[in-house]
């Protein structure tokens, strides 16, 4: 499936990250560069606590780098920027708000009117398929729906890039399969540049337009893959196989 | 593609440096803040003593206070004994109430929360007895067992006995199902659990329910003090204000509050000590 | 369909269990109660009888003490817990969110507080009374700076442990400082408040008991030093038993408050 206008639409240009741990300075990222097209769907694909998250907080205006900017359609941003939009990967669900409230909460905090972000969440509680649980509280659904109001969430307010960090990281294997088939089907139906953070080789080149392979930590880019596979991909496919095979050859080992 | 993480554009020791920097500058402030806020506190207190707006009646300035401190170390006056015996007296009070509380309400907390049998044996009568405030028993206790050691200690020990068993028990309850379990497959005797693994993944909230305690009993043990007593220092503050003496009630005050961080301060230590694998 | 049960041993014996269970109970409030009738028997016992209680009770609502009944007395005692409390909800608060929030104004203020707060509530009574006499000023004051600490130490912790991530979710869609405060720290902090607010009404109840032992006209304390003073010890045991009774109700009152104003808290806690 190969793109046919391959537009840059975000840039990382040598970022670098370090933290202060007692006395010792730790490198979380060392010197990543990286071109995102639109629409794509770009994983990262790295070992255990390699930093990758670390990279998307920066991406995301959470975290500012030590070193080294972003670039959205070639202009820096700096912060957080509204086209920026991110799935958590701890469920990071208000507890005290309903599902309604939680998938509004963009709109809300930018000052729509109340008519305006009612329809806006409605349509991407009805895109994710939660419709009939708006006013549930998070503690009453289930790890997986609960995950689909996180997609919604960072849905809402239309933004142009999606940032996904781990988000099927806590789900059990079968829940994860629908997942990941549903993030596709999502993902299909609103098309937007996706950066997907994951540690685990099958679910990125299921999911994957390319993938970039990060070492362990501090991260920097090891290799970066593309997937030509067409889309529906099926995990027992043997170019699906080798693929991972190759990929999984030249993964570093978490400790 | 991959790049040798020799290209960035800062080398390794000033991105060290810069982040060092930062961390140092923040605790830096922090500290100024905390020692800014004490002392602006202390001076503006001496100046609204020292201003003379209030008469020495009711208000006594730091630097007064720190003199009596010294004075009342040799000087029995006004209520009759030197700080030091006032100190030990409360002293000896509170701990024992606190420590008949310990030895009491810990192992029945811990009971309580394994045996089913002894909860619903011993919980109805727990349950009427906990909404009772301790400094309530006061009354009865002085009409009881009079003013002498055993009276107030015993009034301590109710309010320290009732944290300590409340955390006993719930901290045994809240025990992982998973450990006794692995326990059980080993073939251990509902007893040997209890004791081995019941008990010490009970301790960090027993511990909780120390401090509260230790907290509750030099509280109460001050109003006790205060009612019925003849020496201690809630009897020292009670008698400065029968005679009027603002400065002997503020070095009263001032000594029980750092008597009281002291046991905060110790019982961290123990605490580090004895749960030392808590820390990650 | 009307098979006949068969129990196994085991079966059998963990019924014979939950009957005991259910027996135990009423087995231990009887001893109790024969324990007090016990020890309030003889001439000269310290301890006032069931009956004795009892008959002080009707004889308190035929012949107030100082023009109150007994519940004349409680609602004296809670009028003075209601107006403190209130001034301590909103003063620890707002105190409790300034420390817990910003990290200027905690540095600046948490250590003066931690000291104010090492001294034990009633240890504040001769100053206070020094400074504001024995009227109804004082008394509530020292009931205020009883509840005060449970209240701020709570909203503090709850504010300065906001998770990261709740926030993370603000920065993502541009929430302004205000939004951040208002928006997800505070309803974070919701439920620690919650537990301040628990805390402090049982801090509070305990300390107008002490003000009121030292010097008042009204109020349950006062009828505690009163019976302790003329030797009525049926109504020292009759002012316990109100003032565990209500200190019961009070803790069932705000926890039922906190499960009707934040539903999302009943899952967590458990």
């Amino acid at each position: 499936m190969p793109m046919d206008a391959k537009t840059v639409k975000l840039s990382l240009r040598h970022i670098c990250q370090s933290y202060v741990v007692g006395n010792a300075v730790r490198d979380a990222v060392v010197d990543v560069s990286l071109d995102v097209f639109d629409n794509e769907f770009l994983v990262i694909l790295g070992p255990g606590q390699c930093g990758k998250s670390v990279l998307l907080n920066i991406v995301g205006g959470l975290e500012r780098p030590i070193d080294g900017g972003v670039f959205l359609d070639a202009c820096r941003i700096e912060g957080s920027d509204p086209r920026i939009a991110m799935v958590f990967q701890k469920l990071a669900l208000m507890p005290w708000k309903t599902v309604l409230d939680n998938v509004a909460f963009g709109p809300q905090i930018a000052g729509t009117d109340k008519a305006v972000w009612r329809a806006e969440a409605q349509k991407y509680i009805d895109l994710v398929g939660l419709q009939g649980f708006e006013k549930s509280y998070p503690f009453e659904l289930s790890g997986g729906m609960k995950q689909r109001v996180g997609i919604a969430r960072a849905y809402t307010g239309n933004p142009e890039i999606l940032l996904m960090d781990e988000p099927f990281g806590q789900l059990d294997a079968q829940t994860r399969y629908a997942m990941e088939d549903e993030i596709q089907r999502i993902w299909q139906q609103e098309k937007r540049t996706v950066l997907f953070v994951t540690n685990n080789i099958e679910e990125a080149v299921y999911l994957g337009d390319r993938i970039v392979l990060l070492s362990n930590g501090p991260a920097h880019i090891k290799e970066i893959y593309e997937i030509g596979l067409p889309r529906p991909r099926h995990m027992t496919d043997p170019d699906f196989l080798a693929i991972r095979k190759k990929i999984a050859d030249n993964m570093d080992l978490a400790i | 593609m991959t790049q040798p993480p020799s290209t960035a554009r800062l080398s390794e020791a000033e991105r060290v440096a810069l982040v060092k920097r930062q961390k140092k500058r923040d605790k830096r402030t922090a500290t100024a803040l905390s020692v800014l806020g004490i002392l602006g506190f202390l001076l503006l207190w001496q100046a609204i003593a020292a201003s003379g707006l209030l008469s020495e009646r009711f208000l006594a300035s730091p630097l007064e206070i720190v003199g009596l401190f010294f004075v009342k170390l040799v000087d029995p006056s006004p209520d009759g004994a030197v700080l030091g015996v006032n100190i030990l007296s409360s002293l000896t009070v509170a701990l024992t109430g606190f420590g008949l509380a310990i030895v009491i309400g810990i192992p029945l907390g811990l009971l309580m929360g394994w045996y089913r049998a002894f909860d619903s044996f011993m919980r109805p009568v727990f349950e009427i007895i906990r909404p009772i405030p301790p400094v309530s028993w006061i009354p009865l206790t002085i009409v009881w067992l009079g003013i002498d050691l055993k009276a107030k200690a015993f009034i301590v020990f109710f309010a320290a006995f009732v944290p300590c068993l409340i955390n006993a028990y719930t901290g045994i309850r809240q025990t992982n199902p998973v450990l006794i379990n692995v326990a059980k497959t080993c073939g251990a005797s509902n007893f040997t659990i209890f004791w081995k693994v019941g008990c010490p993944s009970a301790m960090t909230m027993v511990f909780a329910g120390i401090r509260v305690a230790l907290g509750n009993s030099w509280a109460t043990l001050v109003a006790a003090e205060m009612l019925a007593a003849d020496s201690g220092l809630g009897y020292m503050i009670i008698m400065g204000r029968q005679f009027a003496r603002a400065d002997i009630v503020i070095l009263g005050i001032a000594v029980i509050g750092v008597i009281g961080t002291l046991f905060v301060a110790l019982l961290n230590v123990v605490e580090n000590r004895v749960l030392g694998w808590k820390k990650q | 369909m009307n098979q006949p049960i068969v129990m196994s041993d085991m079966e059998r014996r963990e019924l014979l269990w939950k009957r005991i269970h259910r027996v135990l109970p009423f087995l231990s409030l009887g001893l109790l109660l024969a324990l007090w009738v016990y020890v309030s028997q003889g001439e000269n016992a310290r301890f006032p009888s069931p009956g004795a209680t009892w008959d002080r009770f009707l004889l308190i609502m035929r012949h107030p003490i100082k023009g109150l009944t007994i519940f004349g007395h409680v609602w004296a005692s809670l009028q003075r817990v209601c107006i403190a409390l209130i001034c301590a909800w909103l003063f620890g608060i707002a105190f409790g969110i300034l420390t817990g929030w910003y990290r200027k104004s905690d540095s600046l203020l948490t250590p003066l507080f931690t000291a104010f707060r090492s001294v034990p509530p009633l240890a504040w009574i001769p100053l206070i009374t020094i400074w504001f006499g024995l009227g109804e000023f004082p008394k509530i004051l020292l009931v205020f700076i009883g509840s005060i600490p449970a209240i701020v130490v709570n909203t503090h912790a709850g504010m300065r442990f906001v998770q990261k991530i709740y926030l993370d979710v603000g920065t993502m869609f541009n929430a302004n400082a205000r939004q951040k405060l208002f928006k997800i720290a505070i309803p974070s902090a919701l439920d620690a408040i919650f537990a301040g607010i628990r805390t402090s009404t049982s801090a509070a109840w305990m300390v107008v008991l002490a003000a009121e032992m030292l010097g008042g006209k009204s109020g349950v304390g006062f009828l505690i030093i009163r019976g302790m003073d003329s030797l009525d010890m049926p109504l020292v045991l009759l002012s316990m038993i109100f003032i565990g009774l209500v200190g019961a109700l009070l803790a069932i009152i705000t926890q039922l408050t906190e499960l009707l104003l934040c539903p999302w808290t009943r899952k967590q806690s458990n």
